[in-house]
């Protein structure tokens, strides 16, 4: 009982924060744009970095937008860690096998579950993820530890938080190898779980190997939220809202009503050039005359 | 060989430079450039200059920040940096940029993936205070130490120590300025953190809080552009005097029609020039001229202050100066009912006019905005003006102005114009969306302050001086005329300072110029060659 109260908490509180953490940086204002080349969804353009306005006279061209276009581009960006390959190769080295091993668990989960609901080919398979998964999680979080501590060029910006992520990461991996490795079926006792959080049966007990875990687990989730790693999310915004987001504004529309709105605030910076008196808003002092 | 450089020295010993640049570190060039002994002495600085101004970063002072006369200056200085590191995080003052900030404040890895791709980081021969991150991370801690709740200790473990102080403030200010904003880092980070911005947002702090700013960018960049109408100095008597001079020097040299209309209300164009064009690369507006009427458009200058300059540096440092500015260029366009405007040859006011300013530009403001690349582009392949390209026969490479490139995205039309126009064009690698900032990026190109023009030259513009050398790899000596194509009045700036200082006119017969001179270069019914290499 004392285990699944702790996994739906934990659960329960890493779902609130992270849509918390969505919402807060979603509802943030509209910004100026602040588009850099290459933006994938100009399908014919994106290979070169090319852009709409190439065009003689854009506006009056049909958009070229492909949504798949930035779909093989994120799929390379987060499954392969294309950035980090092309600019930093010695780390990819352990980054990728650090975030593939969570990408296999992710799926592990997702066999086990169905696993559980009779499905038991999916067992087996669950249970080959875990094995990788585990492996690649550790030799991943090892790694880039090493590499934070002896690297000098990490080093100087390596924190006791940096290192505690880590350490913390690789108990969560290890504890899953040792389990994989030690019980005879541990991704049975991790679908038996799985069963038990969505039925709420609280008679569900785990073998003390898998119960450590879980545990630890289910504390980094509610750690994650704390941390930089809650990356995964921001990556959406830096992409999809900043990088790519090269909406021109139109009259009329919902961008232009929420700017208009954020003009109309008042303006607090203090330098004289600015004229700004905490009354003034944003319109009045970008159109102040400069004194001659 | 520099010391490895900690976040936290940031703050300590504030008596001596950070860092100092010794020239052997600096990235080698091909030969004839690779002894650095032969290379120009840096500008030594005063003794007085020492004395007066804040020395403490690298041994290089662009900005002659003078020293605090006493502690209550210093601690009201530290007070000022902290308000304007607040107001930098809130909706209300900083709207404009609040999103990507605070993401690329929360959200960086550390993983200093970004490093390699700075031209200025690999110039130095990896000094760890040009990383792109060095700054951005003395930032961060600053915000965590200081502004956010769970207090210093709590900031220290998670996120580093730093201390503020009057050194790390006045440290920081001058460190604002060793970026040139390219974004090439922001390219290469695979959280879509921005190191250009941070760079930005500093400087806006700085400038909008503190009152600080380079005088070439502030006092005799906008608020002159405010007054005067040019960051030149030109009035509008004293531009139109210049371009008739020009157009009646070119239309005698060239045989061609190069007359400027003015103020013509209802043209389907508006050509804005960065006025720095008319006082420095005159042959640039009358390249113009020559083309847009062989092509038969209906265009204009203006006259109105400050819409003759397309100048606006506010983008480097100050979003009020830049709005300011980039409202009275589209009031202008307003007044004479142009149906678009169209960007000379200068990157930022590509960026200025056709991204950033296009979500405050409302209403009958909004008038339609265009880079005269796409237009160059359908007149050369239009066929109403005959193009002879053995008259381009010499080699020439394109400089890829950051601004036009990496952040506009418009990368082919100028290239299919040279493949057409150069019989011997070849590309820089890397070029396109990847190119290097050729090092006067960000204002650099107008700053020259003590012996921050030698810092300039000799890092900020090495990478790509490099590259412009191994574009003409195959053709290296002074016998073959290169030419290097810049299409940005800033970009044009460095590389007559950069080619100067590497004495590479001489070396390697390297001149530079714009994309419409070597296109008018190519017309059939030239009287005279256009581009003329002995007074480039």
């Amino acid at each position: 009982m004392t285990l699944l109260a702790f996994c739906y908490l934990a659960v329960g509180f890493f779902a609130v924060a992270f849509v918390h953490r969505a919402w807060a940086i979603a509802s943030m204002p509209v910004h100026l744009r602040w588009e850099l080349a290459p933006v994938p969804h100009e399908a014919s353009k994106a290979h070169y970095g090319g852009s709409y306005l190439e065009e003689y006279e854009w506006w009056t061209k049909p958009r070229e937008k492909s949504l798949v276009s930035e779909g093989i581009y994120m799929f390379k960006e987060i499954v392969l860690l294309r950035g980090v390959w092309e600019h930093n190769p010695r780390m990819w080295t352990f980054s990728f096998p650090f975030h593939f091993g969570i990408y296999l668990l992710v799926a592990m989960a997702g066999c086990a579950f169905l696993a559980a609901w009779g499905l038991p080919l999916f067992g087996s398979l669950a249970r080959m993820l875990a094995i990788l998964g585990y492996c690649l999680g550790c030799l991943g979080t090892a790694g880039l530890l090493y590499m934070r501590l002896a690297d000098p060029k990490l080093s100087a910006f390596t924190t006791p938080a940096t290192c505690f992520n880590l350490l913390f990461l690789f108990l969560v991996f290890s504890t899953g190898a040792y389990s994989v490795f030690g019980l005879a079926d541990f991704t049975g006792e991790l679908a038996k779980l799985m069963k038990a959080f969505f039925t709420i049966d609280t008679t569900v007990a785990l073998p003390a190997a898998a119960r450590i875990h879980v545990v630890a687990a289910a504390a980094f989730l509610v750690y994650l939220p704390f941390t930089h790693m809650l990356h995964f999310l921001a990556k959406y915004f830096t992409y999809h809202e900043i990088r790519w987001n090269d909406e021109p504004m139109t009259a009329g529309s919902a961008m232009e009503a929420e700017v208009k709105a954020l003009l109309s605030q008042p303006v607090e910076w203090a330098a004289p050039h600015i004229g700004a008196d905490g009354k003034k808003n944003w319109v009045d002092v970008a159109t102040q005359e400069v004194q001659k | 060989m520099t010391h490895r450089l900690k976040i936290e020295d940031f703050g300590r010993n504030p008596d001596r430079p950070l860092t100092q640049i010794d020239l052997e570190d600096l990235v080698p060039l091909p030969p004839p450039y690779d002894q650095a002994a032969a290379l120009p002495k840096w500008k030594e600085l005063t003794k007085e200059a020492k004395e007066r101004f804040a020395c403490n970063l690298d041994g290089v002072v662009a900005l002659g920040l003078p020293k605090p006369k006493d502690a209550a200056e210093e601690q009201a200085t530290v007070d000022r940096f902290v308000s304007g590191l607040k107001k930098l995080l809130t909706k209300e003052n900083n709207w404009t940029f609040l999103q990507p900030l605070v993401l690329s404040l929360e959200y960086c890895a550390k993983c200093q993936s970004c490093n390699d791709s700075c031209p200025i980081y690999t110039a130095s021969g990896s000094n760890d205070l040009y990383r792109p991150t060095y700054r951005s991370e003395v930032w961060r801690r600053l915000v965590h130490k200081y502004l956010k709740p769970g207090g210093a200790l709590l900031a220290r473990l998670k996120h580093g120590d730093i201390d503020l102080n009057w050194t790390t403030v006045s440290r920081l200010y001058e460190l604002c300025y060793r970026c040139t904003m390219c974004r090439r880092c922001a390219q290469a980070c695979p959280m879509g953190v921005d190191n250009g911005l941070i760079t930005h947002e500093l400087r806006k702090l700085f400038s909008q809080e503190l009152g600080w700013a380079p005088k070439e960018l502030h006092e005799r960049g906008t608020q002159l552009q405010l007054k005067v109408g040019s960051s030149t100095g030109m009035n509008p008597e004293v531009v139109k005097d210049n371009i008739q001079f020009i157009d009646e020097e070119f239309a005698e040299e060239s045989g061609l029609d190069a007359t400027t209309p003015w103020d013509q209300e209802d043209a389907d164009v508006l050509l804005i020039h960065n006025a720095g064009e008319i006082m420095s690369w005159p042959e640039n507006p009358a390249a113009f001229a020559i083309i847009l009427n062989a092509a038969g458009i209906k265009w204009t200058l203006t006259s109105d202050e400050p819409s003759y300059d397309g100048v606006n540096y506010g983008l480097f440092y100050d979003d009020f100066q830049l709005a300011r500015i980039a409202l009275k260029h589209a009031g202008t366009a307003k007044k004479l009912r142009a149906k678009k405007v169209l960007m000379g040859e200068c990157g930022h006011q590509h960026k200025v006019m056709m991204t950033i300013s296009d979500r405050i530009l409302l209403g009958d403001l909004s008038i339609r905005r265009e880079s005269c690349i796409p237009l160059l582009e359908r007149i050369v392949f239009g066929g109403k003006i005959k193009f002879d390209p053995s008259k381009n026969n010499f080699p020439v490479t394109l400089h890829d102005p950051c601004n036009i490139t990496r952040n506009l995205g418009i990368i082919e039309p100028q290239r299919r114009i040279l493949r057409y126009l150069c019989p011997q064009f070849r590309e820089m690698a890397p070029h396109g969306a990847e190119n290097y900032c050729c090092g006067g990026g960000s204002g650099f190109a107008v700053m020259s302050g003590n012996n921050f023009g030698d810092w300039r030259k000799a890092i900020a513009s090495r990478v790509k001086f490099k590259q412009v050398l191994e574009a003409f790899r195959d053709c290296a000596g002074p016998e073959v005329k290169k030419y290097v194509c810049a299409p940005c009045s800033n970009c044009k700036g460095a590389f007559r300072d950069m080619l100067e200082y590497y004495g590479a006119k001489e070396k390697s017969s390297i001149i530079y110029g714009g994309l419409v001179e070597l296109i008018v270069n190519a017309m059939v019914g030239l009287k005279k060659p256009f581009i003329k290499w002995e007074e480039e």
